[in-house]
């Protein structure tokens, strides 16, 4: 891309009381879409040769880690200390923290295994807010139906009822795990309008709502008395029963000691979260550095389905500038409160408050069409116009986002006196394992939750629905899995293992890759030997 | 502490800059962050990294500059000449504990405060707590409200919190600070947040649940 104004030229010519045009008229959608979205980029899918998904489509970097050979076998089974617990949740972000407290809650004893540190996670990220109908003029009903629609009509009704139902009932259970949020001077809570959504529905706090949420349930998790953690740890395989049906528990690695153990169960909760740190297509993202898809790939080779697995969410306004934050985030809620998107010639382009692909998509087509602001070979993006709404509100940038504020200070940029240079990142994985309203999958004694998940989203994630969905079935599952309370199992084995490794190798494929991925390659320096 | 980075937005990537991370000397380009340094110097183990934009708490570090130390988040630290880095280990497990559940009401909240963090009230204003947080809070301050039973007080000034607990490990008098401020807000939420438009609802649901003949739609119309 070497098209588009470049950087000091735009700097130039912009100004935050400039008279902007009227809206251009709405474009075709579909069209657009098709044109600009990276999900549609050429090359970007491929058809699945096995497993429960053979046939289907899947973005390519994922297809190769989901039929890739796993890291152990049989022989490394023997001699692995044995740990036995009622409940393994695997992944300490939001929804990994619902489940073991419901779980525990019910009076299981549960171990939480996290890859990193407890509550590093896409959820300590998110800014913007958790979505409930609590409004007068809101309902559920308009709830479901704004999701449905946000999701291009893909997602599972079924779910996004239960979703929209919990709304509520989470918010006060989030209060009384001692979560803050933003209240009206009546006391009310604060609700914003975003992407996608018919009425105000957003609840938040200031724009640390997911900072807040993962604090205090980090905070909760540590002081329970039912629920061990174990940090550092990633699953390398789930274990399967004789007949490689079931899922009977998992082998976790160190990242401080290498060691192997295992831990035998009656349920599995997934809560392992996204893939953004796999860079799709070559994109930035705003993920943690442990997202990396494990969930999926453990899920797909003990057999469980997954959906919607050639569609991810490129959040529209990721910084492009400073380098050490590309890829992060501005959240949503700046132009929730009334930012506008301006490209290269100080024009607007598309409704802001459009869900987050056809914005992204929109801001795609001004970079390609010359439209954008350069600055350098690689990098081109559109301007976010703070500083015309710091003129409009005087003060709300400081008093709303404390949080931009300070990612912002630090780099030496102020966002009141100078626009921010965004780009589309990769942010979110739409689809996911496929589960029921308890968030169990298609395999028995795993569950699945939170962004691992799939089919509450469609293939469209609205803003504020990814921290509902990781409470309401993160609940769920951790009150279903307890359910199961028959002996647990008698033998744990590799069994479906050996049948991927079987089909993997029947269909001729490669078995040259690893996974789970566990961290990005970058990032691996001898933290985890493979 | 965090370095202000006055040449991000300027800095000359050609420009090699000398430091050592874990005792190995790495060579890094002007206007990175420790954590980018460290991957890109072949550091083995910095696993103790999460979100890179300085929310999450994990990137601790202990630097010296000269004769000066400091502490601090290594994805919030620009790389400097000479300096020496040291990713500090996972704090230990917390000492104080409780459950909000175990809690009847709001009045005696005082007292159990001062039974789970009995250290609290002896702050020797020492200043570490201060020092040692990356996010700028009033530790010392936030901790001093607390000890006077003004909770929500605390909760907002402990509002930028990343509990990294980099101020528990400065604390002579072993306060843990950070949980100090999370049980603030906690108590705060727990039994003073009660907004009417959600309560309003969950009523409304519970009717809705008492009736089933009725469908959602008829009730919007």
């Amino acid at each position: 891309m070497s098209n588009g104004i470049p950087l000091t030229e735009a700097l130039a010519r912009y100004r935050s009381d400039a008279e902007l045009g009227p809206l251009p008229e709405p474009v075709d959608v579909e069209a657009l879409l098709n044109t600009y979205h990276p999900d549609h980029l050429r090359d970007s899918v491929v058809k699945l040769t096995v497993g429960a998904n053979a046939g289907d489509s899947c973005q390519r970097e994922l297809a190769a880690l989901l039929q890739a050979e796993a890291f152990i076998d049989e022989a490394d089974l023997a001699g692995t200390p044995v740990t036995d617990v009622d409940v393994l949740v695997i992944g300490g972000g939001g929804a990994g923290c619902a489940a073991a407290l419901m779980a525990a809650e019910k009076g299981a004893r549960v171990l939480l295994a996290t890859k990193l540190r407890l509550g590093d996670s896409n959820t300590v990220m998110a800014e913007g807010g958790i979505q409930a109908a609590i409004e007068p003029d809101d309902s559920v009903q308009r709830h479901i139906q704004d999701t449905l629609r946000g999701g291009h009509h893909a997602g599972d009704p079924a779910l996004v009822s239960a979703m929209a139902e919990d709304g509520p009932e989470v918010l006060r259970w989030l209060i009384q795990q001692g979560m803050q949020f933003e209240q009206t001077t009546g006391g009310d809570l604060h609700t914003r309008r975003a992407g996608g959504m018919s009425t105000p529905r957003l609840v938040h706090c200031r724009d640390y709502t997911g900072l807040e949420m993962m604090r205090v349930l980090r905070e909760a998790v540590i002081q329970h008395r039912s629920i061990e953690v174990w940090e550092q740890s990633p699953v390398v395989e789930l274990l399967s029963n004789e007949t490689g049906q079931k899922c009977v528990g998992a082998v976790l690695t160190s990242l401080l000691d290498d060691r192997l153990r295992i831990v035998r169960t009656r349920s599995v909760i997934l809560a392992t979260g996204g893939l953004g740190r796999l860079h799709l297509n070559g994109f930035p993202t705003s993920n943690h550095l442990g997202a990396t898809g494990d969930g999926l790939v453990l899920a797909y080779r003990i057999g469980a389905s997954l959906c919607e697995l050639d569609s991810f969410q490129y959040h529209p306004t990721g910084l492009l500038h400073p380098s050490h934050l590309a890829g992060k985030l501005v959240t949503e809620g700046v132009r929730a409160a009334g930012a506008l998107l301006v490209n290269a010639l100080g024009e607007r382009f598309i409704d802001e408050l459009q869900p987050r692909d056809v914005v992204c998509a929109a801001i795609l087509r001004e970079c390609s069409e010359g439209r954008g602001i350069r600055v350098d070979e690689q990098r081109v993006g559109v301007w976010l116009d703070t500083p015309r709404l710091e003129r409009a509100q005087p003060g709300l940038l400081e008093k709303q986002f404390p949080n931009l504020m300070t990612r912002t200070r630090i780099a030496g940029v102020d966002p009141r006196a100078q626009p921010l240079l965004i780009h589309p990142t990769l942010h979110y994985q739409n689809g996911g394992v496929v589960i029921d309203v308890n968030g169990a999958t298609t395999v028995p004694g795993l569950y699945a939750v939170g962004e691992v998940s799939g089919g509450i989203h469609g293939r469209n994630r609205l803003m504020g629905n990814a921290l509902l969905d990781i409470i309401s079935f993160g609940r769920r599952a951790g009150a279903a899995a307890t359910s199961n309370r028959d002996r647990g199992p008698k033998k744990v084995t590799l069994e479906h293992v050996n049948r991927l490794r079987r089909e993997l190798t029947i269909a001729g494929m490669p078995m040259t890759q690893r996974s789970p991925q566990v961290l990005p390659d970058y990032a691996a320096g001898g933290a985890w030997d493979r | 502490m965090t370095i202000k980075n006055p040449s991000a937005s300027t800095a000359d990537a050609s420009q090699s800059v000398a430091l050592t991370i874990n005792g190995v000397a790495v060579n890094a380009h002007a206007g990175v962050t420790v954590v980018e340094a460290a991957w890109e110097g072949g550091v083995p183990r910095v696993t103790g990294v999460g979100c890179m934009e300085g929310v999450c708490g994990s990137c601790r570090i202990m630097l010296k500059r000269g004769k000066q130390v400091s502490v601090g988040l290594a994805c919030q630290t620009f790389v400097e000449n000479g300096a020496e880095v040291i990713f500090l280990p996972p704090a230990s497990a917390p000492r104080h504990h409780y459950e909000l559940n175990d809690f009847k009401d709001g009045w005696d909240i005082h007292e159990r405060f001062q039974d789970i963090f009995p250290e609290a009230a002896r702050c020797r204003h020492c200043h570490g707590c201060d020092v040692s947080c990356p996010k700028g809070i009033k530790v010392e301050e936030g901790v001093a409200q607390a000890a006077a039973g003004r909770f929500r007080d605390a909760g907002e000034t402990f509002f930028e919190c990343v509990m990294c607990e980099l101020c528990d490990g400065a604390c002579p008098e072993l306060i843990a600070p950070a949980h100090v401020g999370l049980f603030s807000r906690r108590v705060t939420a727990h039994f003073h947040l009660r907004p009417p438009n959600l309560i309003h609802r969950l009523e409304e649901l519970r009717q809705d649940k008492d009736k089933p003949g009725m469908t959602r739609e008829e009730k919007d119309e």
